[in-house]
């Protein structure tokens, strides 16, 4: 771990990001540590506050805010908002050289263009988003373009229509299209097969299985001593369970982009048999429930009783008539006449 | 308090049935009175029932001196009651609050603790009367040769047992520890009828106040006699040579008395009994704004919305500060004498032994001669239970079971301490008088006062030595912190890591490892906030809290329509409104497959709709139709589904309780108890052994049934909804 070192300002382009605090003097060394740090992580992943700093480079928050902010201003991170809270992604050293070096101009319509991902936007919606003029726009999207930075692709909605994207993504297949359906509905099958091939993916990547005696220090009573899984901190992304599906080779005659596997990752996690760490990284869900048991309520017959909403405080359908009670604790009810 | 809807029907039953068998027909019949016709006067009540006043005055003094009733007087001349539904639900906790109380501070705490619960407020005068009457002579110092087990007693033991013990020392531990409540109950119920209570405070054709201001008068016989045996069972030296184990769960010196009862104070889990507690929550309002009004408007009416704010907001901080004078501790001259003496390290343990065993017997080495100790000042306090403390542990258990589960024994051990370090700093669970607007709170940059973090250092010096924190973590991060091992074949320790015998700091990294399961959990249960003490924590409690009422609720639906119902709540979740392709894309299945739990899950209550026509016609055909999942209303359905099983699991026991009624009767004559074998045939004793199990049984899930209230309701304010 850095131990905390007083070191010269970094250049001035920042605007205070802490307003509450003076500027502390920072280190440029320590926002590009962290920056590797991030690197380390699977290709793709968008990392919260809670995960910056447990990397144990900023001492407090306050400051971390203010490393993020550089890292920001120097186009290596990205800030975005998902569900209502701040996180960041990064860029390559590459497109952030390529972004410091663009136009004010180039800028926004690159920033325009980024919001939409794999939508892409229309050079006319672009116009009335920069108030460029149509000169001026088609300029900056020429060199945009020249620059490797985005693309520009014909909607098969509208054929006259040019929509502008990343250069490194993949223009969605319009509408409810995608490598999950058939014939206009989910393939069960594909996606029952798919999504069990990802589970025992995950599996792999997060947990281990530990054995009994993985610690064989001299003891005698070891009631823990049972294997189990335990969780390992690497938590695939989208992309990355994308490629490592691909490779298997057990897709053959489709492409699953990026966004498809979010898509099954999703549904995995409101499936249960994942959980979403942050915003694109995912886990195995290692709760398994070994009883049945749930909470009080359902665990006692009138949890889920058919008639529980008829039952009365006395009466032909009551707790004392009640056959559910009579089988559960196997006593007699009263008889019903 | 609607959300919690205990002013509702079925709360009502539950709630009668608790009165009914804590404290017997004549309380539980004015009980239900004000229950069926709400805010009443004496008349009123006399008027409604077929007793009379003198019958009902009874009946009130005990729910008086229970908190059962909120009472006020702002009219001179007449006293309004009105049920306080709150205490009332709370009975069926008493069992819990003293197993957790255990837990914390040792079992003679929490039979003071059962003692204080019984009396419903009391005098320390009186208590200490109770517990050392001033005729026995018998010095309690005797027995303190046994002190220093102490500790091992109150892990193992039932916290009841003393209680029980001159009754049914033979009965063994026929129930686990939950069950504890209920046998308090049968026994008070039997015990103390209600007149007999009444008595000492029945002179409230004048002034009801009085009651409450006089505790438990000391000199009645009454009070004595219900309680001296209770004392005296435990401090009796033959009772206690008929057990193996050394007596030692009762307090044993009145200095003993006064340093529990100061430390349980300290704790926040007694507080001082306040006329104001006895007015109900819109009699408090009302006080709280006349008084504002007086003071910051003085002659000037309230104009304009303005104002209104002003007095919105200083009614609410006038509630606080009237809620916060309970919890104060006032100056223990006995505490300041003994700290004086002995130099007690308050904070320094947990369960802290009630002030270290030693302290208490080096004091009353000195002071044997006064049996019923010095007079001190603090003797006129009026104390009782802080059931808004008990439900800040109930917290921490349920939290704890949950990580337990989710994150496995040695996390969840973690966990426990930081929020035992939290607890004493929360006096509740969340804010029931916000201001108006909370204020705002920017990014990620929060600002939370120091007592309210807790680093991994703390941590690694209060956890239990025992534990092995190693258990339940990677081999790969571990040996990054401690020792020189490596890890052979991804899985193996090499040389084994003996876990109890790494170094402080590595305890501290190991700790910092398990905080980083616990924050990289769905459930966040904690939150980086610096690197002091090697990484420092915080806990949103209300976003856990509300996590927490989402997982119950999946676990409802699992329960009755397995995951199906569950993807669909968490896909409705997810995406808010959705219309039926919307919702198919989601959750990547045909309509086919997902309409039928659709319709369940609408009729369970669980899932809205609504239907937005597209035209002018409303024809279902050209309507859209949207599905939605309204957290606090499943909160709330649940909820009260959950009052209605309890109280279906009440009248259920009542039932088994009537079919075996004869043969308990046998079974509790005196001569009977102890010789079962000998007097009850066989036949006799499987019926018996048959409705105990049954019993057990039922009670269970009801104590299980009050934790899911707990969670649904306690835990958290009402949610705003969209
Ligand atoms: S008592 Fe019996 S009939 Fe009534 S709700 Fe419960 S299980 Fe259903």
């Amino acid at each position: 771990m850095a131990t905390p070192s007083t070191t010269v300002k970094v250049e001035g382009s920042a605007q205070p990001a802490a307003p509450a605090e003076s500027p502390a003097p920072l280190d440029q060394n320590r926002a590009d540590q962290l920056y590797n740090k991030c690197a380390e992580a699977p290709e793709g992943t968008i990392f919260y506050q809670r995960d910056l700093s447990s990397m144990h480079v900023a001492e407090t928050t306050s400051q971390l805010t203010q490393l993020l902010q550089e890292l920001v201003d120097r186009h290596l991170m990205k800030l975005m908002i998902s569900d209502n809270e701040p996180c960041w992604k990064l860029r390559s050293r590459d497109e952030a050289d390529k972004l410091r070096q663009l136009s004010p101009e180039e800028r926004i319509l690159y920033h325009h263009i980024d919001q939409e991902q794999n939508k892409g936007i229309w050079s006319k919606a672009l116009r009335a988003k920069t108030n460029l003029t149509a000169q001026a726009l088609s300029k900056c999207l020429k060199s945009l373009e020249a620059k490797n930075l985005v693309q520009s692709v014909m909607s098969v909605k509208f054929p006259n229509r040019k929509m502008y994207l990343l250069k490194h993504l993949q223009p969605s297949e319009e509408v409810a299209g995608g490598p999950w359906q058939s014939e206009g509905d989910f393939d069960a099958a594909l996606i029952d097969t798919i999504s069990r091939v990802v589970e025992s993916y995950m599996q792999k990547e997060t947990c281990l299985n530990l054995p009994m005696d993985w610690n064989q220090y001299p003891t005698s009573d070891r009631t823990s001593a049972i294997a189990r899984k335990k969780r390992i901190q690497n938590y695939p992304t989208a992309l990355s369970v994308r490629n490592a599906i691909m490779s298997m080779g057990i897709i053959k005659d489709k492409n699953i982009a990026e966004q498809d596997m979010e898509q099954l990752l999703e549904m995995m996690v409101l499936d249960g048999k994942l959980e979403k760490v942050s915003g694109t990284n995912y886990r195995t869900c290692i709760t398994s429930r070994e009883v049945e048991s749930y909470n009080g309520f359902v665990d006692a017959p009138c949890g889920n009783c058919p008639v529980f909403e008829l039952c009365g405080d006395e009466g032909e359908i009551s707790a004392r008539t009640c056959v559910y009670f009579g089988e559960w604790l196997q006593t007699e009810s009263e008889p019903v006449y | 308090m609607s959300y919690k809807q205990l002013d509702s029907p079925i709360t009502a039953k539950l709630c009668n049935l608790l009165v009914e068998a804590e404290y017997g027909d004549l309380a539980s019949r004015v009980f239900s009175i004000l229950a069926r016709h709400g805010r009443q006067t004496l008349a009123g009540i006399v008027r409604a029932s077929y007793f009379n006043g003198r019958q009902i005055k009874l009946g009130l003094v005990v729910l008086v001196q229970q908190h059962l009733v909120f009472y006020s007087s702002t009219d001179q001349r007449v006293t309004y009651y009105e049920i306080n539904w709150h205490q009332a639900y709370a009975l069926v906790r008493i069992g819990k609050v003293l197993t957790l109380a255990e837990n914390r501070f040792g079992k003679k705490a929490s039979n003071l603790l059962s003692n204080l619960i019984t009396l419903g407020h009391a005098r320390i005068a009186d208590l200490k009367e109770a517990y050392f009457p001033s005729s026995a002579e018998k010095s309690a110092a005797d027995d303190h040769s046994d002190d220093d087990d102490d500790d091992d007693d109150a892990a193992d033991d039932n916290p009841d047992d003393s209680r029980v013990n001159g009754v049914n020392s033979s009965n063994g531990k026929i129930s686990d520890v939950q069950l504890n409540g209920t046998r308090g109950v049968e026994r008070r119920k039997s015990s103390s009828s209600p007149p007999e209570d009444a008595k000492p405070i029945l002179n409230l054709d004048n002034d009801l106040e009085a009651s409450y201001l006089n505790g438990y008068p000391p000199t009645n016989a009454s009070t004595t006699e219900s309680k001296v045996p209770q004392a005296n069972g435990a401090v009796d030296p033959t009772n206690s040579a008929n057990d193996d184990e050394p007596e030692n769960d009762w307090v044993q010196s009145t200095e003993e008395l006064y340093a529990t009862i100061y430390h349980l104070m300290r704790q926040g889990w007694i507080i001082k009994v306040d006329q104001m507690q006895y007015l109900s929550a819109g009699d408090l309002d009302a006080m709280a704004r006349k008084e504002i009004t007086a003071e910051e408007f003085p002659n000037r009416p309230l104009t304009g919305p303005k104002d209104k704010t002003r007095l919105e907001i200083a009614t609410v901080q006038r509630k606080r500060r009237y809620r916060e004078q309970w919890l104060q501790v006032p100056y223990f001259e006995s505490q300041s004498d003994k700290r004086k003496a002995a130099g007690v390290n308050e904070k320094a343990s947990k369960r802290l032994k009630i002030n270290g065993t030693y302290v208490s017997r080096s004091e009353s080495a000195h002071s044997v001669n006064s049996t019923n100790g010095t007079a001190y000042p603090e003797d006129d306090l009026v104390i009782r239970l802080n059931h808004e403390k008990v439900a800040v542990a109930m917290r921490t258990e349920q939290l704890t079971r949950l990580v337990q589960h989710r994150l496995g024994f040695s996390t969840a051990q973690v966990y426990r301490t930081l929020l035992g370090i939290l607890e004493v700093n929360l006096a509740r669970c969340y804010e029931e008088w916000p201001d108006p607007v909370p204020p705002p709170q920017d990014g990620i940059d929060v600002q939370v006062e120091p007592h309210f973090l807790v680093t991994a250092r703390d941590v690694a010096e209060k956890i239990d030595p025992a534990i092995d924190l190693l258990d339940g973590l990677d081999p790969k991060a571990i040996v990054k912190h401690v020792g020189n091992s490596k890890v052979v074949e991804d899985t193996r320790l090499d040389p084994p890591i003996n876990p109890f015998q790494i170094s402080r700091d590595e305890k501290t990294k190991i700790v910092d490892v398990h905080m980083q399961l616990l924050q990289s959990d769905p459930f966040r249960f904690v939150i980086w906030y610096s690197r002091a003490g090697y990484s420092q924590w915080r806990v949103d409690f209300e976003k856990i809290a509300k996590a927490t009422i989402e997982l119950e609720i999946e676990n409802t639906i699992t329960a009755r329509k397995g995951p199906l119902g569950v993807k669909l709540i968490r896909a409705l979740k997810k995406k808010g409104k959705l219309d039926e392709r919307q919702a198919c894309n989601t959750m990547m299945m045909s309509a086919h497959d997902i309409r039928g739990t659709i319709n369940d899950m609408v009729v369970q209550g669980f899932v809205q709709t609504q239907e937005i026509p597209r035209v002018d016609r409303r024809e279902a055909k050209l309507s859209i139709h949207l599905i939605w999942y309204d957290l606090q209303r499943a909160r709330e359905k649940l909820l009260y589904d959950t009052y209605k099983g309890m109280v279906r699991i009440m009248q259920r026991l009542a039932f088994e309780k009537e079919q075996v009624a004869s043969l308990l009767q046998k079974a509790e004559r005196t001569d009977v108890v102890g010789n079962e074998a000998k007097y009850l045939t066989k036949r006799e004793l499987d019926a018996l052994r048959k409705w105990k199990d049954v019993e057990n049984k039922l009670l269970l899930q009801l104590y299980r049934q009050d934790e899911l209230v707990a969670t649904l309701g306690d835990f958290l304010g009402p949610l705003v909804t969209i």
